[in-house]
């Protein structure tokens, strides 16, 4: 047993030096490690990644759908301004989150020390996070306008007259998706956060106030887009009203 | 096009062959870190992926062991897979027959990793540094700290450790 009498520290570093040969580690050649590289990532910054990277690719298959629904309803002004208007709104959005995309991959950077590489994730997310959240939720809108338009071209050909049921049913699934799709990320997120912050405290109790200070610039610089993007999704919504609405005047 | 997948392949090659050359950082990165043998491959396969990713934006500006521990220290720490409550650490490959001494040394492992284990994500990086014989400096520079710090901190991770190992040997 170990005599914590004469413990010090080149004890503790002659255990440490025990410990490889102990554990059994195995040794890898170069082509095994070509091969680890082309594996699938675990880490929580690829995940969060791989969620932009999918939404991205979803807002561009829903702007595709959008361009096909502008093209069958050809000589349905109302849903062509629909579809139009919604093209026009979703390619800024895809720009503007590849954008988010190449700033969180620079903050995520594994190459930056510990202290830089928490605070930097921190500060991500919790500032440009939210709009990255709802960037993401919102897409859930435009992706049901678009299939249901392309879905009403099948089945009907047109766009059939909606009552006033349907429209609280369609409205309200809306809006439970994209409550849902937020809450849901939200709290990954929020898990995130709460160990980024616990390392960075026992890193340094101060890096957590700079951290906090950096925020706070942070989000008095995102006030504006926050603003925008809630803009996008108020007329999002009364587009979707107005199509529920026109869906009335509509003939076969 | 062709070029560039030629040049693709000769940077993927060299790479591996550098860090085939200095696994033994992430050997003992993933000892600290990870429980089961298990997880402890992921955890290397993990951290590969991310040195390879990081690996074009290495300028040599650090040397690059240095280097190499901050991606696969920043990669473990932030890595927040759910603890599957395994009892404790499997250090012993199976198939190593143990004399009295080896079996002696072993017992003194078990008890520091289990003190170890105990620490938080932090206090594992600077302890694993400061076994692994790096300077304050460097422990410094791989965790973005000051030296003072990471000069205070070791002396409380040690006497944590020290009554970690105390209590430890008392339930033996």
């Amino acid at each position: 047993m170990l005599n914590l009498n004469e413990m010090n520290d080149e004890k503790l570093k002659a255990m440490w030096s025990k410990a490889e040969k102990l554990a059994g580690a195995s040794g890898y050649e170069s082509p095994s490690i070509e091969q680890f590289i082309s594996g699938r990532s675990n880490d929580s910054a690829q995940k969060i990644k791989n969620m932009i990277i999918f939404d991205i690719v979803l807002k561009a298959l829903v702007l595709a759908v959008l361009v096909v629904d502008f093209v069958l309803f050809w000589g349905t002004f109302n849903v062509m301004v629909v579809t139009a208007a919604g093209t026009v709104m979703l390619i800024p959005l895809l720009f503007y989150q590849k954008k988010l995309l190449t700033r969180f991959i620079l903050t995520a950077d594994n190459g930056q020390t510990t202290r830089d590489k928490l605070a930097s994730m921190l500060t991500y997310l919790k500032t440009r996070f939210f709009t990255t959240l709802l960037l993401v939720a919102v897409t859930y809108l435009f992706g049901f306008i678009a299939g249901s338009l392309a879905y009403f071209y099948t089945a009907y050909g047109y766009v059939r007259q909606l009552d006033g049921v349907d429209v609280i049913v369609f409205i309200s699934f809306i809006f439970i998706g994209i409550l849902f799709n937020f809450l849901v990320n939200r709290a990954q997120v929020n898990y995130h956060i709460k160990h980024l912050e616990a390392c960075l405290s026992d890193l340094n109790e101060n890096s957590l106030a700079l951290v906090s200070e950096n925020i706070e610039l942070q989000r008095k610089h995102d006030r504006l887009s926050k603003f925008l993007l809630a803009m996008v999704f108020v007329v999002g919504l009364i587009m979707l009203v107005l199509v529920f609405k026109s869906a009335g005047y509509l003939m076969r | 096009m062709k070029n560039n997948a030629k040049v693709q392949q000769s940077t993927k090659k060299e790479f591996s062959e550098r860090i085939s050359e200095h696994q033994g950082i992430i050997h003992k990165v993933t000892m600290i870190y990870a429980d089961s043998p298990a997880d402890r491959e992921d955890l290397f396969q993990e951290i590969c992926l991310q040195l390879w990713r990081s690996y074009a934006r290495f300028r040599g500006e650090a040397k690059f062991s240095t280097w190499m521990y901050r991606v696969a220290l920043n990669t473990a720490i932030s890595n927040v897979r759910k603890n599957k409550n395994k009892p404790g650490h499997e250090f012993l490959n199976e198939n190593v027959q143990l004399s009295d001494e080896g079996q002696s040394d072993l017992d003194q492992v078990r008890l520091l990793f289990r003190a170890v284990a105990a620490l938080n994500r932090i206090d594992k990086a600077i302890i694993l540094l400061w076994l692994d014989e790096k300077s304050y400096d460097e422990i410094a520079t791989i965790m973005g700290t000051s030296k003072s710090n990471v000069s205070v901190k070791l002396v409380r991770i040690k006497r944590r450790l020290e009554a970690l190992i105390k209590e430890a040997e008392k339930h033996e």
